[in-house]
Formats: structure tokens, C-alpha cells, sequence
């Protein structure tokens, strides 16, 4: 009775080994590269938004031929702006599922653990969006960023943002790695420019009740607030700063300009500038035909997180055709000769992995949609 | 600096008074039931988001809605009571953390499948602009909560103080033996505690997802913040868990004058202190 039992029991297991290896879709021609995004946790939405970029991306690098004769597969894993949750995913993305390169993964944080896996198998990782400063001060040469830093930002918009008239500048940031770059380079490059950094408040992502950290800025009575944050944090920190009757110009880098955002604080985003690496409606050729293509197929405007999707897949696909092959190390010389025309400019990579050369934006919100109010170009670091 | 003082007064209320809330339903549920429910944060989550689902959904009046959404997390509770916790009676506390972790699991999952990642604002009538009341500035949903709890906090001293049921149950939690050779239907008067605190718990959600918004890894947090605020102000004792969380939210909102990145630090730090005096907590039980 037993024996027969464990005989349909390991057939059972058989077939379903077979099932799953057969279902599993890649074909030995296809290219497969690995995406870590968060697809849950406090930013999924703005996860789901890069996903759709990329997702975009993918098919038109497979819609005009595919890579080295094969279809570019981008196999995806829930990383959930979780360091730990990043890495298991890029084990399993690297040993598993044998991607040839890694794409990911959002917060900086994240993207900083996954960095390690990959320079302990030796494969390419991307990232178009963690902004910290330290990931391209490690020497790990399998790292790419192909968005600007904080610093670079800070850098590009310190200037602009005292020339514009701040005096007495407050932070408002996320804890962590992304928030608190925000807030030292951009403190660096605001005291360098002349003004005053009158109040830092650092909040953890899991804080719904921003009261305690506004009561404090507001006793410092700036006349600019910077933010760090992501749009559900974004919506928060606007709508708080308000009710608390601050009246300072807002200004963030994040998600201050997206749709959602928008959509979720109403009027109150009239005035808030947004630090950013792109907007929907910036005017160019390429760009327009980007957004009508993801308009139609998501049914709401690109994001920024949408635009370094797409961005990071293409800049991949790229590299692979130039290098002729999969192989890690071709790979990445492949990538440091990337000159790729973006929606926001041409990206090339410095020997460190960071991307320079492509245009950066404060975007300030008006009746109807974003009007730029300064543009700036990401020096070669 | 000092001028912000009573805005940082009232701040520490409001997180105080919902604080309370969840304390309140998880004192009688581990303090009195013996169950270390660590899904508790997760009824708090499901009653925001079934409010959130009743006002969009059904168009219902948040006004209804609130209530409604409470109900139904009381009945969730009592079902649960009947059909899980009951097996667990007398069993060793374990079982009931290693089954309330699965539930939370559960929960927080099902609603992720059901609401999406989301952060959702419960729909509601209360204007969200700045309310500005001497030197504070609030909101009307903020000021709603913390009047909401303080009726709350007044109907449950009556129910247990004022009425037959409430006697009953402070006679079970006593002593449970006496209590059930007296007549009192032991069985179901527990089902009724634990449906009661899921439904604290559900109300903090609602009055909290009409503040701010919910999402489905709300509860964790929660969870986290009524443990402490339980044994802080001492299991099973209701003035303790109103106490208790009045204390840790104020120690919050004031610790933000020292440093507000460690202003969490400073409640817990303060938690510690008081329970290296007290180790039972500030309050005997009920």
C-alpha cells in the first residue's frame, strides 16, 4: 500500500518537475536578463511604474530583431525596496534562473546589497534609479547607474535653487541611504551657493504621522522645504507640510511631479517643484512618441521610474548587440562605451560606472501640468 | 522652539489616543484571553481597509461605513474565537503566537490580493485643511479620532463597569473556574472579548485610514506599538493601555525636540526604564 503510494508520489513529482521546467518559457536562443523591482511594500506603485518601462522597452528591442538573433527575455523578481528580499532575488535571478545581467533594484539600499551578489558572480548589474552616492564609490566595476546621484543633482540644482531665491533651506527626508544623500549634498551645494540650512528632519518609511518632524521645521521658519520621497510618502509629506500651515515652497526629488501624485494632493500640488530626471512632457521627438506608446498601452502618463525602465533595458540591449555576445566581461566593456540617445539626452558612462552627459529638470506644477523652471546637464563626475 | 510646545502636546495626543485604541483591544485579548495575537495589527488594517472598501465600493457614508466596518471586524473576531482560539484555551502561549502569525500572514496577503499594494485614503465628509485652533493646527479627521476614541474609551468603561456582561466578564477574567460554576457561559463570553478587541483595533484603522491612509503592511507596525503599549501600561488592565499609550505617544512627539530620527528610540528607551521599576507594567489588571 505504502510503496504504491510513494510511486505516484515521486511520479507525481516527476512530471511536475518536468511541468515547471517546460513552462518556464526561455528558449536556449533567447537572451535572458534578470529585473529586480519592487512590486510591493511602500513603493510598489512607483515599482510597478519602472516594470511598465521596461516592459515597453523589452518589446521594442524584441519588436526590431531581438539581440545576437534571440529574443531579450527580462525575467522579473519582487525585490520590495528590501535589501534582504533584493538579494535573495538576485541569487535566485543569477544561480536559477542564469541571467546574463541584472537590472534593479529601486532604493538604493536595495540596490547596494544587490551590487555585492553581482560582483560575487561577476555580472553586469544596472540600475536607473537608486540615486546614493556611495554605489559608484566602491570599485565595484559590474556596477552601472544609469541615473544621476543625489550628489550630481544637488550639484546641478543647488545653484538654481538659491539663484531662484531660497534663503533658509529646511529637509524633510526618508531614512535612508537616498534620503539622507539628499540631504547632505544638496546641504553642501545650498551652503556653498549662500544660503542656510536651517532644519534637517529625517522620518522612517513606516511613519504615517509627519506632524511630530513639520512642527519642528516649522519653528526654523524656512522659506524652502527639499524633500526625498516616493509617491505615497510624497503625497504625505505635501498634504502634512500644508495642514500644519507651512507655507514654504516645496520642493522634492521623487515622485513631486507624477500623475498619481497629482491625483492623490489635488491643488495642493500647485507650486511644488519637482527635482527631476524627466517629465512626460519634455519636447522632443523620441519623448513624445514614447509617452503616446506607453499612454496607450498602461492607460496613464510615464513616470520617471517608467523613463529609467526604459532607459535601462534599452541601454543593456544595446551593450549586448555591441559586445557581440553574453559573455560578463564583454559585456561590461560593452556597456562603458555606451552612447545611448535617451529621452532626456545621451547617456554615456564614466570608467565608475556613473552615467553623465544627459539633461536634468526642476519642474515646477501649474494649472494644467508641469512648466521646467530650470534644466540642468549631468557634469562627467 | 518653546512656542511649539503645545503643538507638540497635541501631536503626542493624537498618536497617544490611537496607540490607546489598539492597546485597549490587545490588553484584553493577551492580557486577559492569554493569546499573543500577533495578528492584532492586522484587524486594525482590515478595518481600515473594509471601510475603505464600504465607502468606495458601495458608496456607503463614512459615517456608516465606520461603524459598519467595525461590526464586521467584531464578527470576524467572534468566528475566529469560536472556531480557532477556543481549541487554544489552556494551551501553552506558543500556540497561539505560532497561530496568530500565520493568521497575520494570511490577512496581510488577502488583502493584497484583494486591494492591490496601494495606499488607499478612506473617502470621508471631514475637510482636510488646516484647522487652526490658539497655537495648534489640526485637521477635522484628527480632531474626529481623538473625540471617536474618547467615546470609546467612555462605552467600554461602561460596558464593563455598568453592565451584566461586563460583569460577567470581569468575573471570567478573574477567575474562570468561579466564574463558569456561577452560570456564565464562559464560551461565549470570550468570543465576545475577542471580537470586542479586534473591533478596537478596527476602529484605530478606520479613524486612522480617514487620516492618512491604509495599506496592507500597516499592521505590522501596529502590532509592534500595542505590544508595547500593553505591557507597558499592564496586561489586561484598560486604564493601563490608555495610559500606556497617552505616555508612549507624548514620549514620541516630545522625544522629536531632543532628535526626531530617534524619536521611536526614545519612546521605547522610556518603555524599558519604566518597566526596569514596574515590571508588571503601570496598572493592575482590570
Amino acid at each position: 500500500m505504502i510503496h504504491k503510494f510513494q510511486e505516484r508520489i515521486s511520479g507525481a513529482a516527476l512530471a511536475a518537475v518536468f511541468g515547471v521546467a517546460m513552462s518556464s518559457g526561455a528558449l536556449a536562443a533567447d537572451i535572458v536578463v534578470g529585473g529586480i523591482y519592487p512590486l510591493t511594500g511602500p513603493v510598489a506603485y512607483d515599482g510597478a511604474t519602472k516594470h511598465n518601462g521596461a516592459k515597453l522597452a523589452v518589446e521594442e528591442v524584441n519588436a526590431s530583431g531581438g539581440v545576437l538573433g534571440g529574443k531579450f527575455v527580462l525575467k522579473v523578481e519582487d525585490g520590495a525596496c528590501n535589501p534582504a528580499q533584493s538579494v535573495s532575488a538576485a541569487e535566485k535571478l543569477i544561480t536559477q534562473t542564469k541571467v546574463v545581467a541584472i537590472l534593479g533594484a529601486f532604493c538604493s539600499s536595495s540596490s547596494g546589497a544587490v551590487m555585492e551578489v553581482a560582483k560575487k558572480y561577476k555580472i553586469p548589474h544596472m540600475t536607473g534609479v537608486s540615486t546614493s552616492q556611495d554605489l559608484t564609490r566602491q570599485g565595484n566595476p559590474w556596477f552601472f547607474r544609469a541615473t544621476g546621484t543625489s550628489a550630481l543633482l544637488g550639484q546641478a540644482f543647488g545653484p538654481t535653487i538659491v539663484k531662484a531665491g531660497a534663503k533658509r533651506v529646511a529637509f524633510l527626508v526618508v531614512n535612508d541611504d537616498w534620503g539622507r544623500a539628499v540631504a547632505s549634498s544638496y546641504a553642501k551645494s545650498i551652503k556653498a551657493a549662500g544660503a542656510k540650512v536651517v532644519a534637517t528632519e529625517i522620518f522612517s518609511r513606516d511613519d504615517t504621522d509627519l506632524f511630530p518632524y513639520i512642527t519642528k521645521i516649522k519653528t526654523r521658519n524656512p522659506d524652502v522645504v527639499i524633500s526625498a520621497s516616493n509617491t505615497q510618502l510624497a503625497a504625505n509629506v505635501t498634504k502634512q507640510l500644508r495642514q500644519l500651515g507651512v507655507k514654504s515652497t516645496l520642493m522634492g526629488e521623487g515622485a513631486f511631479t507624477s500623475e498619481a501624485y497629482r491625483k492623490l494632493v489635488g491643488k495642493l500640488a500647485l507650486g511644488v517643484v519637482g527635482l527631476v530626471e524627466y517629465i512626460p512632457s519634455i519636447d522632443s521627438a523620441k519623448n513624445k512618441a514614447f509617452v503616446k506608446k506607453y499612454k496607450s498601452r498602461f492607460k496613464e502618463e510615464p513616470s520617471k521610474f517608467s523613463a529609467a525602465g526604459y532607459h535601462a533595458v534599452h541601454i543593456l540591449a544595446a551593450a549586448i548587440k555591441r559586445a557581440g555576445s553574453t559573455n560578463s566581461e564583454k559585456l561590461r566593456q560593452a556597456l562603458l562605451r555606451t552612447d545611448y540617445a535617451g529621452l532626456t539626452g545621451n547617456f554615456k558612462f564614466a570608467a565608475n560606472g556613473q552615467a553623465y552627459n544627459f539633461n536634468v529638470f526642476m519642474a515646477k506644477n501649474v494649472a494644467g501640468g508641469l512648466q521646467v523652471v530650470g534644466v540642468g546637464t549631468i557634469p562627467k563626475p | 522652539m518653546l512656542e511649539a510646545l503645545p503643538q507638540i502636546f497635541f501631536n503626542g495626543v493624537l498618536v497617544g489616543a490611537s496607540y490607546a485604541l489598539i492597546a485597549m483591544g490587545l490588553t484584553v485579548i493577551f492580557g486577559l484571553m492569554n493569546i499573543a495575537n500577533f495578528a492584532h495589527g492586522q484587524f486594525y488594517m482590515m478595518g481600515g481597509f473594509l471601510a475603505f472598501y464600504l465607502t468606495t465600493e458601495l458608496s456607503l457614508n463614512f459615517f456608516l461605513a465606520l461603524p459598519a466596518a467595525v461590526a464586521i471586524v467584531v464578527a470576524f473576531g467572534i468566528l475566529l474565537d469560536r472556531t480557532v482560539f477556543k481549541r487554544l484555551r489552556g494551551k501553552p502561549l506558543i500556540s497561539s503566537v505560532l497561530v496568530t502569525i500565520g493568521l497575520a500572514i494570511l490577512l496581510e496577503n488577502l488583502a493584497l490580493v484583494l486591494w492591490g499594494p496601494r495606499p488607499a485614503a478612506i473617502p470621508n465628509p471631514l475637510s482636510p485643511d488646516p484647522v487652526q485652533i490658539g497655537p495648534i493646527f489640526t485637521t477635522e479627521p484628527r480632531l474626529f479620532a481623538v473625540g471617536v476614541t474618547v467615546v470609546v474609551i467612555a462605552l467600554v468603561h461602561t460596558l464593563l463597569h455598568h453592565t451584566r456582561t461586563g460583569k460577567a466578564m470581569r468575573a471570567t477574567f478573574q477567575q474562570q473556574e468561579a466564574a463558569a460554576l456561577s452560570g456564565i457561559n464562559i464560551d461565549r463570553l470570550y468570543s465576545l472579548a475577542f471580537g470586542v478587541g479586534a473591533g478596537l483595533a478596527a476602529l484605530g484603522g478606520v479613524l486612522l485610514g480617514a487620516i492618512f491612509y491604509v495599506n496592507p503592511s500597516m499592521g505590522g507596525v501596529a502590532t509592534l506599538k500595542a505590544f508595547i503599549v500593553t505591557i507597558l501600561g499592564g496586561m489586561g488592565s484598560f486604564v493601563g493601555a490608555i495610559v500606556g499609550g497617552l505616555l508612549l505617544g507624548l514620549a514620541e512627539s516630545f522625544g522629536t525636540l531632543w532628535s526626531s530620527a530617534y524619536k521611536d528610540a526614545i519612546g521605547f528607551v522610556l518603555v524599558i526604564l519604566i518597566l526596569l521599576y514596574r515590571p508588571d507594567g503601570l496598572f493592575r489588571k482590570v
